[in-house]
Protein backbone atom coordinates (compact mmCIF):
# COMPACT_ATOMS: atom_id res chain seq x y z
CA UNK A 1 0.00 0.00 0.00
CA UNK A 2 1.44 3.39 -0.97
CA UNK A 3 2.11 6.14 1.55
CA UNK A 4 -0.81 8.29 2.65
CA UNK A 5 -0.01 11.97 2.11
CA UNK A 6 -3.34 13.48 3.10
CA UNK A 7 -5.94 12.17 5.51
CA UNK A 8 -9.31 13.54 6.55
CA UNK A 9 -10.59 11.57 9.52
CA UNK A 10 -14.25 12.23 10.33
CA UNK A 11 -13.78 15.96 9.73
CA UNK A 12 -16.75 18.14 10.57
CA UNK A 13 -17.31 21.88 10.61
CA UNK A 14 -20.24 23.79 12.02
CA UNK A 15 -20.35 27.55 11.55
CA UNK A 16 -22.38 29.89 13.71
CA UNK A 17 -23.76 32.64 11.53
CA UNK A 18 -25.61 35.90 12.04
CA UNK A 19 -26.82 37.73 15.11
CA UNK A 20 -28.63 34.67 16.50
CA UNK A 21 -25.57 32.44 15.93
CA UNK A 22 -27.54 30.06 13.71
CA UNK A 23 -25.80 26.70 13.30
CA UNK A 24 -24.81 25.78 9.76
CA UNK A 25 -23.22 22.37 9.28
CA UNK A 26 -20.94 22.95 6.30
CA UNK A 27 -19.27 19.53 6.64
CA UNK A 28 -20.97 16.77 8.63
CA UNK A 29 -18.44 14.01 8.17
CA UNK A 30 -15.59 13.78 5.70
CA UNK A 31 -13.20 10.83 5.78
CA UNK A 32 -10.83 9.96 2.96
CA UNK A 33 -7.18 9.32 2.28
CA UNK A 34 -4.97 10.38 -0.59
CA UNK A 35 -2.04 8.18 -1.59
CA UNK A 36 1.32 9.40 -2.80
CA UNK A 37 1.60 9.93 -6.54
CA UNK A 38 -2.09 9.86 -7.43
CA UNK A 39 -4.46 12.45 -8.84
CA UNK A 40 -7.38 12.60 -6.45
CA UNK A 41 -10.67 14.28 -7.33
CA UNK A 42 -12.92 15.71 -4.64
CA UNK A 43 -16.35 16.00 -6.21
CA UNK A 44 -19.58 17.51 -5.12
CA UNK A 45 -22.23 19.98 -6.19
CA UNK A 46 -21.95 23.67 -5.28
CA UNK A 47 -22.28 24.22 -1.54
CA UNK A 48 -21.65 20.59 -0.67
CA UNK A 49 -18.65 21.34 1.60
CA UNK A 50 -15.71 20.76 -0.76
CA UNK A 51 -13.98 24.09 -0.11
CA UNK A 52 -14.57 23.93 3.65
CA UNK A 53 -13.00 20.45 3.76
CA UNK A 54 -9.96 21.66 1.83
CA UNK A 55 -9.68 24.74 4.06
CA UNK A 56 -9.66 22.48 7.12
CA UNK A 57 -6.86 20.45 5.53
CA UNK A 58 -4.94 23.66 4.75
CA UNK A 59 -5.34 25.02 8.29
CA UNK A 60 -7.48 27.98 7.23
CA UNK A 61 -10.54 26.72 9.09
CA UNK A 62 -10.46 24.81 12.38
CA UNK A 63 -12.54 21.61 12.38
CA UNK A 64 -15.35 21.30 14.92
CA UNK A 65 -14.63 17.57 15.11
CA UNK A 66 -12.24 15.10 13.52
CA UNK A 67 -8.61 15.18 12.54
CA UNK A 68 -6.81 16.49 9.48
CA UNK A 69 -3.34 15.23 8.54
CA UNK A 70 -1.07 16.42 5.75
CA UNK A 71 2.12 14.51 4.94
CA UNK A 72 1.82 12.54 8.17
CA UNK A 73 1.50 15.61 10.41
CA UNK A 74 -1.50 17.04 12.18
CA UNK A 75 -2.74 20.27 10.57
CA UNK A 76 -1.52 22.99 10.92
CA UNK A 77 2.16 22.06 10.74
CA UNK A 78 4.79 24.31 9.24
CA UNK A 79 7.03 21.48 8.04
CA UNK A 80 4.09 19.88 6.22
CA UNK A 81 3.14 23.25 4.72
CA UNK A 82 6.67 23.59 3.37
CA UNK A 83 6.06 20.48 1.21
CA UNK A 84 2.62 21.54 0.08
CA UNK A 85 1.24 23.90 -2.56
CA UNK A 86 -2.31 25.26 -2.49
CA UNK A 87 -4.50 27.16 -4.91
CA UNK A 88 -7.61 28.63 -3.26
CA UNK A 89 -11.00 28.79 -4.97
CA UNK A 90 -11.51 31.90 -7.17
CA UNK A 91 -8.11 33.22 -6.16
CA UNK A 92 -7.48 36.90 -5.64
CA UNK A 93 -3.89 38.02 -5.44
CA UNK A 94 -2.06 41.25 -4.71
CA UNK A 95 -3.19 43.20 -7.75
CA UNK A 96 -0.34 45.72 -7.62
CA UNK A 97 2.32 43.01 -8.06
CA UNK A 98 3.71 41.70 -11.33
CA UNK A 99 3.86 37.89 -11.82
CA UNK A 100 7.61 37.96 -11.08
CA UNK A 101 7.10 39.91 -7.83
CA UNK A 102 4.22 37.71 -6.74
CA UNK A 103 6.11 34.48 -7.35
CA UNK A 104 9.14 35.93 -5.58
CA UNK A 105 6.94 36.64 -2.55
CA UNK A 106 5.49 33.10 -2.67
CA UNK A 107 9.00 31.66 -2.91
CA UNK A 108 10.29 33.80 -0.03
CA UNK A 109 7.42 32.56 2.16
CA UNK A 110 8.42 28.98 1.28
CA UNK A 111 12.03 29.72 2.32
CA UNK A 112 13.31 29.28 -1.22
CA UNK A 113 16.75 30.99 -1.59
CA UNK A 114 16.66 34.18 -3.64
CA UNK A 115 18.72 32.87 -6.59
CA UNK A 116 16.63 29.68 -6.84
CA UNK A 117 13.32 31.49 -6.67
CA UNK A 118 14.26 33.87 -9.45
CA UNK A 119 15.02 30.94 -11.76
CA UNK A 120 12.01 28.95 -10.59
CA UNK A 121 9.65 31.91 -11.04
CA UNK A 122 10.99 32.35 -14.55
CA UNK A 123 10.43 28.67 -15.39
CA UNK A 124 6.95 28.57 -13.85
CA UNK A 125 5.79 31.71 -15.68
CA UNK A 126 6.78 29.99 -18.92
CA UNK A 127 5.26 26.66 -17.83
CA UNK A 128 1.79 28.14 -17.12
CA UNK A 129 1.88 30.08 -20.39
CA UNK A 130 2.22 33.61 -19.02
CA UNK A 131 5.38 34.63 -20.84
CA UNK A 132 3.46 37.39 -22.60
CA UNK A 133 2.30 38.86 -19.28
CA UNK A 134 5.69 39.39 -17.64
CA UNK A 135 5.92 42.79 -15.94
CA UNK A 136 2.16 43.34 -16.11
CA UNK A 137 0.38 44.02 -12.78
CA UNK A 138 -2.00 41.22 -11.73
CA UNK A 139 -4.98 43.61 -11.75
CA UNK A 140 -4.78 43.51 -15.55
CA UNK A 141 -5.00 39.70 -15.63
CA UNK A 142 -8.07 37.82 -16.88
CA UNK A 143 -9.65 35.14 -14.70
CA UNK A 144 -7.89 32.39 -16.60
CA UNK A 145 -4.53 34.15 -16.24
CA UNK A 146 -5.09 34.56 -12.50
CA UNK A 147 -5.84 30.85 -12.25
CA UNK A 148 -2.54 30.09 -14.01
CA UNK A 149 -0.46 32.40 -11.85
CA UNK A 150 -2.26 30.84 -8.86
CA UNK A 151 -1.06 27.41 -9.91
CA UNK A 152 2.43 28.79 -10.44
CA UNK A 153 2.53 30.22 -6.90
CA UNK A 154 1.37 26.85 -5.55
CA UNK A 155 4.40 25.24 -7.24
CA UNK A 156 6.98 27.82 -6.07
CA UNK A 157 7.96 25.73 -3.04
CA UNK A 158 8.52 22.66 -5.28
CA UNK A 159 5.81 20.78 -3.34
CA UNK A 160 5.22 17.03 -3.08
CA UNK A 161 1.51 17.59 -2.65
CA UNK A 162 -0.49 20.09 -4.72
CA UNK A 163 -4.04 20.95 -3.59
CA UNK A 164 -6.16 22.88 -6.08
CA UNK A 165 -9.61 24.16 -5.15
CA UNK A 166 -11.80 24.35 -8.27
CA UNK A 167 -8.87 24.93 -10.66
CA UNK A 168 -11.08 24.72 -13.77
CA UNK A 169 -13.59 27.37 -12.71
CA UNK A 170 -13.81 30.23 -15.16
CA UNK A 171 -11.56 28.62 -17.74
CA UNK A 172 -12.45 28.15 -21.39
CA UNK A 173 -12.08 24.65 -22.95
CA UNK A 174 -8.50 25.36 -24.00
CA UNK A 175 -7.59 26.60 -20.54
CA UNK A 176 -9.24 23.54 -18.96
CA UNK A 177 -7.26 21.22 -21.19
CA UNK A 178 -4.03 23.00 -20.30
CA UNK A 179 -4.75 22.63 -16.58
CA UNK A 180 -5.62 18.95 -17.08
CA UNK A 181 -2.36 18.42 -18.95
CA UNK A 182 -0.50 20.24 -16.20
CA UNK A 183 -2.02 17.99 -13.53
CA UNK A 184 -1.03 14.89 -15.46
CA UNK A 185 2.49 16.33 -15.89
CA UNK A 186 2.69 16.99 -12.14
CA UNK A 187 1.72 13.37 -11.50
CA UNK A 188 4.45 12.21 -13.90
CA UNK A 189 6.94 14.27 -11.88
CA UNK A 190 5.96 12.18 -8.85
CA UNK A 191 3.78 14.80 -7.17
CA UNK A 192 0.40 14.07 -5.64
CA UNK A 193 -2.46 16.22 -6.91
CA UNK A 194 -5.73 16.77 -5.09
CA UNK A 195 -8.39 18.92 -6.66
CA UNK A 196 -11.99 19.75 -6.06
CA UNK A 197 -14.43 20.22 -8.90
CA UNK A 198 -17.93 19.63 -10.13
CA UNK A 199 -16.84 19.34 -13.77
CA UNK A 200 -17.13 15.57 -14.19
CA UNK A 201 -15.57 14.99 -17.64
CA UNK A 202 -12.30 16.50 -16.33
CA UNK A 203 -12.31 14.03 -13.45
CA UNK A 204 -12.81 11.04 -15.73
CA UNK A 205 -9.83 12.17 -17.78
CA UNK A 206 -7.41 12.86 -14.94
CA UNK A 207 -8.26 11.18 -11.63
CA UNK A 208 -7.04 7.87 -10.25
CA UNK A 209 -9.41 8.02 -7.30
CA UNK A 210 -12.27 10.23 -6.21
CA UNK A 211 -14.37 11.12 -3.19
CA UNK A 212 -17.90 12.45 -3.55
CA UNK A 213 -19.47 14.75 -1.02
CA UNK A 214 -23.15 15.68 -0.85
CA UNK A 215 -24.54 18.16 1.69
CA UNK A 216 -21.47 17.81 3.90
CA UNK A 217 -21.32 14.01 3.93
CA UNK A 218 -18.96 11.83 1.90
CA UNK A 219 -20.92 9.23 -0.08
CA UNK A 220 -18.25 7.34 -2.05
CA UNK A 221 -14.48 7.09 -2.03
CA UNK A 222 -12.33 4.93 -4.27
CA UNK A 223 -10.87 4.31 -7.70
CA UNK A 224 -13.20 5.32 -10.51
CA UNK A 225 -13.05 1.80 -11.96
CA UNK A 226 -14.33 0.36 -8.67
CA UNK A 227 -17.04 2.96 -8.15
CA UNK A 228 -18.52 2.75 -11.64
CA UNK A 229 -20.55 -0.44 -12.05
CA UNK A 230 -19.73 -2.56 -15.08
CA UNK A 231 -23.38 -3.26 -15.80
CA UNK A 232 -24.84 -2.30 -19.13
CA UNK A 233 -27.24 0.62 -18.84
CA UNK A 234 -28.54 0.70 -22.41
CA UNK A 235 -27.61 0.07 -26.05
CA UNK A 236 -27.69 2.91 -28.55
CA UNK A 237 -28.30 1.98 -32.19
CA UNK A 238 -27.87 4.59 -34.87
CA UNK A 239 -29.99 3.80 -37.93
CA UNK A 240 -30.72 5.29 -41.32
CA UNK A 241 -34.31 4.81 -42.45
CA UNK A 242 -35.03 2.24 -45.20
CA UNK A 243 -38.14 1.60 -47.29
CA UNK A 244 -39.97 -0.44 -44.64
CA UNK A 245 -41.44 0.43 -41.24
CA UNK A 246 -39.12 1.01 -38.32
CA UNK A 247 -39.40 -1.95 -35.92
CA UNK A 248 -41.52 -1.35 -32.82
CA UNK A 249 -39.51 -0.37 -29.73
CA UNK A 250 -39.42 -2.70 -26.73
CA UNK A 251 -40.69 -1.41 -23.34
CA UNK A 252 -38.52 1.46 -22.09
CA UNK A 253 -36.99 2.03 -25.53
CA UNK A 254 -36.63 5.56 -26.92
CA UNK A 255 -36.31 6.93 -30.40
CA UNK A 256 -34.88 10.31 -31.41
CA UNK A 257 -34.90 11.43 -35.04
CA UNK A 258 -32.36 13.74 -36.60
CA UNK A 259 -31.70 14.98 -40.14
CA UNK A 260 -29.20 12.16 -40.73
CA UNK A 261 -31.04 9.28 -39.12
CA UNK A 262 -32.47 7.93 -35.91
CA UNK A 263 -31.01 7.11 -32.54
CA UNK A 264 -32.67 4.14 -30.86
CA UNK A 265 -31.98 3.67 -27.18
CA UNK A 266 -32.73 0.12 -26.01
CA UNK A 267 -32.93 -0.46 -22.26
CA UNK A 268 -30.91 -3.02 -20.31
CA UNK A 269 -32.24 -6.54 -21.02
CA UNK A 270 -33.75 -5.74 -24.40
CA UNK A 271 -33.09 -8.25 -27.21
CA UNK A 272 -30.67 -6.17 -29.27
CA UNK A 273 -30.05 -8.93 -31.85
CA UNK A 274 -33.77 -9.29 -32.57
CA UNK A 275 -34.16 -5.52 -32.94
CA UNK A 276 -31.19 -5.32 -35.31
CA UNK A 277 -32.60 -8.20 -37.43
CA UNK A 278 -35.95 -6.43 -37.64
CA UNK A 279 -34.27 -3.17 -38.60
CA UNK A 280 -32.26 -4.83 -41.36
CA UNK A 281 -35.39 -6.62 -42.59
CA UNK A 282 -37.01 -3.16 -42.89
CA UNK A 283 -34.09 -2.10 -45.13
CA UNK A 284 -32.68 0.24 -42.44
CA UNK A 285 -28.92 0.84 -42.50
CA UNK A 286 -27.21 0.27 -39.16
CA UNK A 287 -24.62 3.03 -38.73
CA UNK A 288 -23.42 2.15 -35.24
CA UNK A 289 -24.20 0.11 -32.13
CA UNK A 290 -22.88 1.41 -28.81
CA UNK A 291 -23.18 -0.17 -25.37
CA UNK A 292 -23.62 2.51 -22.70
CA UNK A 293 -22.17 1.62 -19.31
CA UNK A 294 -22.29 3.75 -16.15
CA UNK A 295 -20.37 7.03 -16.46
CA UNK A 296 -19.13 9.25 -13.67
CA UNK A 297 -22.11 11.49 -14.32
CA UNK A 298 -24.47 8.54 -13.83
CA UNK A 299 -22.69 7.64 -10.60
CA UNK A 300 -22.81 11.24 -9.44
CA UNK A 301 -26.54 11.47 -10.14
CA UNK A 302 -27.14 8.06 -8.52
CA UNK A 303 -25.30 9.14 -5.37
CA UNK A 304 -27.08 12.50 -5.33
CA UNK A 305 -30.41 10.71 -5.69
CA UNK A 306 -29.67 8.20 -2.96
CA UNK A 307 -28.49 11.03 -0.69
CA UNK A 308 -31.77 12.88 -1.24
CA UNK A 309 -33.71 9.72 -0.50
CA UNK A 310 -31.90 9.08 2.80
CA UNK A 311 -31.88 12.67 4.08
CA UNK B 1 12.87 36.06 9.83
CA UNK B 2 12.94 36.01 6.02
CA UNK B 3 9.23 35.24 5.93
CA UNK B 4 8.42 38.19 8.22
CA UNK B 5 10.66 40.38 6.08
CA UNK B 6 8.85 39.22 2.93
CA UNK B 7 5.43 40.07 4.41
CA UNK B 8 6.71 43.43 5.73
CA UNK B 9 8.26 44.36 2.39
CA UNK B 10 5.09 43.39 0.53
CA UNK B 11 2.99 45.47 2.94
CA UNK B 12 5.28 48.45 2.37
CA UNK B 13 5.08 47.93 -1.39
CA UNK B 14 1.27 47.81 -1.22
CA UNK B 15 1.16 51.01 0.84
CA UNK B 16 3.50 52.99 -1.40
CA UNK B 17 1.45 51.98 -4.46
CA UNK B 18 -1.72 53.33 -2.81
CA UNK B 19 -2.76 56.69 -4.26
CA UNK B 20 -4.84 57.68 -1.21
CA UNK B 21 -1.71 57.60 0.90
CA UNK B 22 -0.02 60.05 -1.43
CA UNK B 23 -3.02 62.37 -1.14
CA UNK B 24 -2.71 62.32 2.66
CA UNK B 25 1.03 62.94 2.45
CA UNK B 26 0.40 65.78 0.01
CA UNK B 27 -1.96 67.50 2.47
CA UNK B 28 0.54 67.00 5.32
CA UNK B 29 3.27 68.60 3.23
CA UNK B 30 0.85 71.38 2.22
CA UNK B 31 0.15 72.22 5.87
CA UNK B 32 3.86 72.28 6.73
CA UNK B 33 4.64 74.51 3.74
CA UNK B 34 1.66 76.76 4.50
CA UNK B 35 3.29 77.41 7.90
CA UNK B 36 5.74 79.54 5.94
CA UNK B 37 2.97 81.89 4.84
CA UNK B 38 1.23 81.87 8.24
CA UNK B 39 4.55 82.54 9.98
CA UNK B 40 5.03 85.63 7.86
CA UNK B 41 1.75 87.01 9.19
CA UNK B 42 3.11 87.00 12.76
CA UNK B 43 5.36 89.57 14.35
CA UNK B 44 8.85 88.09 14.84
CA UNK B 45 7.36 84.65 15.63
CA UNK B 46 7.87 83.13 12.20
CA UNK B 47 10.12 80.25 13.26
CA UNK B 48 8.00 79.43 16.30
CA UNK B 49 4.84 79.31 14.16
CA UNK B 50 6.48 77.18 11.49
CA UNK B 51 7.78 74.70 14.06
CA UNK B 52 4.41 74.49 15.85
CA UNK B 53 2.35 74.09 12.69
CA UNK B 54 4.91 71.69 11.23
CA UNK B 55 4.86 69.42 14.27
CA UNK B 56 1.06 69.66 14.38
CA UNK B 57 0.91 68.55 10.73
CA UNK B 58 3.28 65.64 11.35
CA UNK B 59 1.29 64.62 14.44
CA UNK B 60 -2.20 64.77 12.94
CA UNK B 61 -1.34 63.31 9.55
CA UNK B 62 0.93 60.71 11.14
CA UNK B 63 -2.01 59.47 13.22
CA UNK B 64 -4.49 59.66 10.31
CA UNK B 65 -2.12 57.69 8.06
CA UNK B 66 -1.39 55.19 10.88
CA UNK B 67 -5.10 54.54 11.40
CA UNK B 68 -5.87 54.46 7.68
CA UNK B 69 -3.06 52.06 6.83
CA UNK B 70 -3.34 49.99 10.03
CA UNK B 71 -7.06 49.47 9.64
CA UNK B 72 -7.05 48.79 5.91
CA UNK B 73 -4.03 46.67 5.16
CA UNK B 74 -4.92 43.73 7.41
CA UNK B 75 -8.64 43.94 6.68
CA UNK B 76 -8.00 44.01 2.93
CA UNK B 77 -6.11 40.73 3.20
CA UNK B 78 -9.22 39.17 4.72
CA UNK B 79 -11.78 40.93 2.56
CA UNK B 80 -10.00 40.24 -0.73
CA UNK B 81 -9.04 36.74 0.50
CA UNK B 82 -5.37 37.17 -0.40
CA UNK B 83 -4.75 35.66 3.02
CA UNK B 84 -6.01 32.29 1.68
CA UNK B 85 -2.95 32.11 -0.53
CA UNK B 86 -0.49 33.30 2.10
CA UNK B 87 -1.43 31.39 5.26
CA UNK B 88 -1.14 27.87 3.76
CA UNK B 89 2.50 28.75 3.08
CA UNK B 90 4.96 27.61 5.76
CA UNK B 91 4.56 30.59 8.05
CA UNK B 92 2.88 31.02 11.42
CA UNK B 93 -0.10 33.28 11.68
CA UNK B 94 1.72 35.47 14.22
CA UNK B 95 4.53 35.93 11.68
CA UNK B 96 1.96 37.24 9.22
CA UNK B 97 0.55 39.79 11.72
CA UNK B 98 4.05 40.86 12.79
CA UNK B 99 5.12 41.23 9.15
CA UNK B 100 2.07 43.38 8.38
CA UNK B 101 2.76 45.55 11.43
CA UNK B 102 6.43 46.02 10.56
CA UNK B 103 5.50 46.86 6.97
CA UNK B 104 3.06 49.50 8.16
CA UNK B 105 5.70 50.92 10.53
CA UNK B 106 8.21 51.09 7.68
CA UNK B 107 5.62 52.98 5.61
CA UNK B 108 4.98 55.39 8.48
CA UNK B 109 8.69 55.86 9.12
CA UNK B 110 9.22 56.86 5.48
CA UNK B 111 6.22 59.21 5.63
CA UNK B 112 7.51 60.85 8.80
CA UNK B 113 10.99 61.24 7.32
CA UNK B 114 9.43 62.95 4.27
CA UNK B 115 7.38 65.27 6.50
CA UNK B 116 10.45 65.93 8.69
CA UNK B 117 12.58 66.79 5.65
CA UNK B 118 9.89 69.19 4.39
CA UNK B 119 9.78 70.83 7.84
CA UNK B 120 13.59 71.13 7.83
CA UNK B 121 13.50 72.79 4.39
CA UNK B 122 10.76 75.21 5.49
CA UNK B 123 12.76 76.07 8.64
CA UNK B 124 15.88 76.60 6.55
CA UNK B 125 14.00 78.95 4.24
CA UNK B 126 13.12 80.99 7.33
CA UNK B 127 16.78 80.98 8.42
CA UNK B 128 16.37 78.47 11.24
CA UNK B 129 17.30 74.78 11.53
CA UNK B 130 15.84 71.41 12.40
CA UNK B 131 17.41 71.24 15.87
CA UNK B 132 17.73 68.42 18.42
CA UNK B 133 14.54 69.42 20.25
CA UNK B 134 12.54 69.20 17.01
CA UNK B 135 14.13 65.84 16.21
CA UNK B 136 13.17 64.56 19.68
CA UNK B 137 9.61 65.79 19.17
CA UNK B 138 9.36 64.01 15.78
CA UNK B 139 10.74 60.81 17.33
CA UNK B 140 8.08 60.94 20.08
CA UNK B 141 5.42 61.41 17.42
CA UNK B 142 6.76 58.33 15.64
CA UNK B 143 6.52 56.24 18.83
CA UNK B 144 2.99 57.63 19.16
CA UNK B 145 2.02 56.38 15.68
CA UNK B 146 3.69 53.03 16.42
CA UNK B 147 1.28 52.56 19.30
CA UNK B 148 -1.70 53.84 17.32
CA UNK B 149 -0.80 51.41 14.50
CA UNK B 150 -0.85 48.47 16.94
CA UNK B 151 -4.27 49.54 18.18
CA UNK B 152 -5.55 49.84 14.59
CA UNK B 153 -4.15 46.40 13.66
CA UNK B 154 -5.69 44.93 16.83
CA UNK B 155 -9.18 46.19 15.98
CA UNK B 156 -8.87 45.22 12.33
CA UNK B 157 -8.12 41.62 13.38
CA UNK B 158 -11.80 41.19 14.27
CA UNK B 159 -13.90 44.11 13.01
CA UNK B 160 -14.70 46.10 9.87
CA UNK B 161 -12.49 49.02 8.72
CA UNK B 162 -15.15 51.56 9.75
CA UNK B 163 -15.45 50.21 13.29
CA UNK B 164 -11.70 49.65 13.56
CA UNK B 165 -11.05 53.22 12.44
CA UNK B 166 -13.68 54.55 14.82
CA UNK B 167 -12.31 52.60 17.81
CA UNK B 168 -8.70 53.47 16.97
CA UNK B 169 -9.53 57.17 16.70
CA UNK B 170 -11.45 56.90 19.98
CA UNK B 171 -8.40 55.35 21.67
CA UNK B 172 -6.22 58.14 20.28
CA UNK B 173 -8.52 60.90 21.59
CA UNK B 174 -8.84 59.20 24.99
CA UNK B 175 -5.07 58.58 25.17
CA UNK B 176 -4.34 62.24 24.53
CA UNK B 177 -7.00 63.40 27.01
CA UNK B 178 -6.04 61.30 30.03
CA UNK B 179 -4.90 64.29 32.17
CA UNK B 180 -8.28 65.95 31.49
CA UNK B 181 -10.17 62.73 32.26
CA UNK B 182 -8.23 62.40 35.53
CA UNK B 183 -9.06 66.00 36.40
CA UNK B 184 -12.71 65.26 35.65
CA UNK B 185 -12.54 62.23 37.97
CA UNK B 186 -11.31 64.42 40.82
CA UNK B 187 -14.54 66.36 40.62
CA UNK B 188 -16.74 63.22 40.78
CA UNK B 189 -17.68 60.85 43.58
CA UNK B 190 -15.30 58.11 44.84
CA UNK B 191 -16.88 55.32 42.76
CA UNK B 192 -16.79 57.27 39.49
CA UNK B 193 -13.29 58.47 40.34
CA UNK B 194 -12.12 54.87 40.88
CA UNK B 195 -13.63 53.75 37.57
CA UNK B 196 -12.06 56.65 35.69
CA UNK B 197 -8.72 55.97 37.38
CA UNK B 198 -8.83 52.32 36.28
CA UNK B 199 -9.82 53.43 32.78
CA UNK B 200 -6.92 55.91 32.66
CA UNK B 201 -4.50 53.27 33.94
CA UNK B 202 -5.45 50.84 31.17
CA UNK B 203 -5.78 53.35 28.29
CA UNK B 204 -2.66 54.15 26.24
CA UNK B 205 -1.02 57.26 27.67
CA UNK B 206 -0.57 58.96 24.34
CA UNK B 207 -0.32 62.40 25.95
CA UNK B 208 3.21 61.42 27.02
CA UNK B 209 4.32 61.72 23.40
CA UNK B 210 3.25 65.35 23.26
CA UNK B 211 4.97 66.57 26.40
CA UNK B 212 4.23 69.80 28.23
CA UNK B 213 5.66 71.28 31.43
CA UNK B 214 2.71 69.94 33.43
CA UNK B 215 3.30 66.39 32.16
CA UNK B 216 7.02 66.21 32.82
CA UNK B 217 6.79 68.09 36.14
CA UNK B 218 8.93 70.97 34.95
CA UNK B 219 8.22 74.61 34.48
CA UNK B 220 8.37 74.24 30.76
CA UNK B 221 8.75 71.60 28.05
CA UNK B 222 8.80 73.33 24.72
CA UNK B 223 10.63 72.64 21.48
CA UNK B 224 11.29 76.37 21.29
CA UNK B 225 13.30 76.59 24.50
CA UNK B 226 13.67 73.80 27.08
CA UNK B 227 12.51 70.43 25.76
CA UNK B 228 12.52 67.02 27.49
CA UNK B 229 15.81 65.22 28.17
CA UNK B 230 17.08 61.95 26.73
CA UNK B 231 16.00 59.98 29.83
CA UNK B 232 12.38 61.07 29.27
CA UNK B 233 12.61 60.14 25.59
CA UNK B 234 13.97 56.68 26.43
CA UNK B 235 11.44 55.98 29.20
CA UNK B 236 8.46 57.10 27.16
CA UNK B 237 9.72 55.25 24.06
CA UNK B 238 10.09 52.06 26.11
CA UNK B 239 6.54 52.51 27.41
CA UNK B 240 5.18 53.13 23.91
CA UNK B 241 6.94 50.14 22.36
CA UNK B 242 5.98 47.84 25.27
CA UNK B 243 2.32 48.90 25.03
CA UNK B 244 2.38 48.47 21.25
CA UNK B 245 3.86 44.96 21.58
CA UNK B 246 1.25 43.90 24.17
CA UNK B 247 -1.59 45.13 21.92
CA UNK B 248 0.02 43.37 18.96
CA UNK B 249 0.23 40.11 20.93
CA UNK B 250 -3.52 40.36 21.57
CA UNK B 251 -4.06 40.92 17.83
CA UNK B 252 -1.94 37.80 17.12
CA UNK B 253 -3.95 35.72 19.60
CA UNK B 254 -7.22 36.75 17.96
CA UNK B 255 -5.79 36.05 14.51
CA UNK B 256 -4.48 32.66 15.63
CA UNK B 257 -7.95 31.40 16.44
CA UNK B 258 -9.74 32.83 13.42
CA UNK B 259 -11.50 30.76 10.79
CA UNK B 260 -10.90 32.08 7.28
CA UNK B 261 -14.22 31.21 5.71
Amino acid sequence: MSEIVLRADRLAKTFRLGFFRKRVEAVKEASFEVHRGEVFGYLGPNGSGKTTTLKMLMGLVFPTRGRAEVLGRKVPDREAKRRLGYLPESPYFYEYLTPEEFLDLAGALCDVPRAVRRKRADDLIARVGLDHARGRPLRKFSKGMLQRIGIAQALMGDPELVVLDEPMTGLDPIGRKEIRDLMIALKREGRTVVYSTHILPDVEMTCDRVAMIFAGTIRSVGPLSALLTARLLSTEIYLRRGVGQIPALPDGGQLRESADGMLVDLPEGADVDAYLRAALAASCSVISVTQRRESLEDLFMREAGSHKATS
Amino acid sequence: MNRIKAIAWNTFREAVRNKILYSLLFFAVLIIVSALAIGNLTLHEEVRTIRDIGLFGIDVFGVIIAIFVGVNLLYKELDLKTVYTILPKPLHRWEFVLGKWLGILLTLAVQMVVMGVVLAIVLAVEGSRFDVATAKAVWLLFVNVTLVTSIAVFFSAFSSPFLSGFFSLGCFVVGRSIPDIRALGDKLGPAAKAILKLFCDIAPKLYLFYPSGAIVGAEEASVHRQFVGLDYILTVSAYGVAYAVVVLVFAMLIFRKRDFV
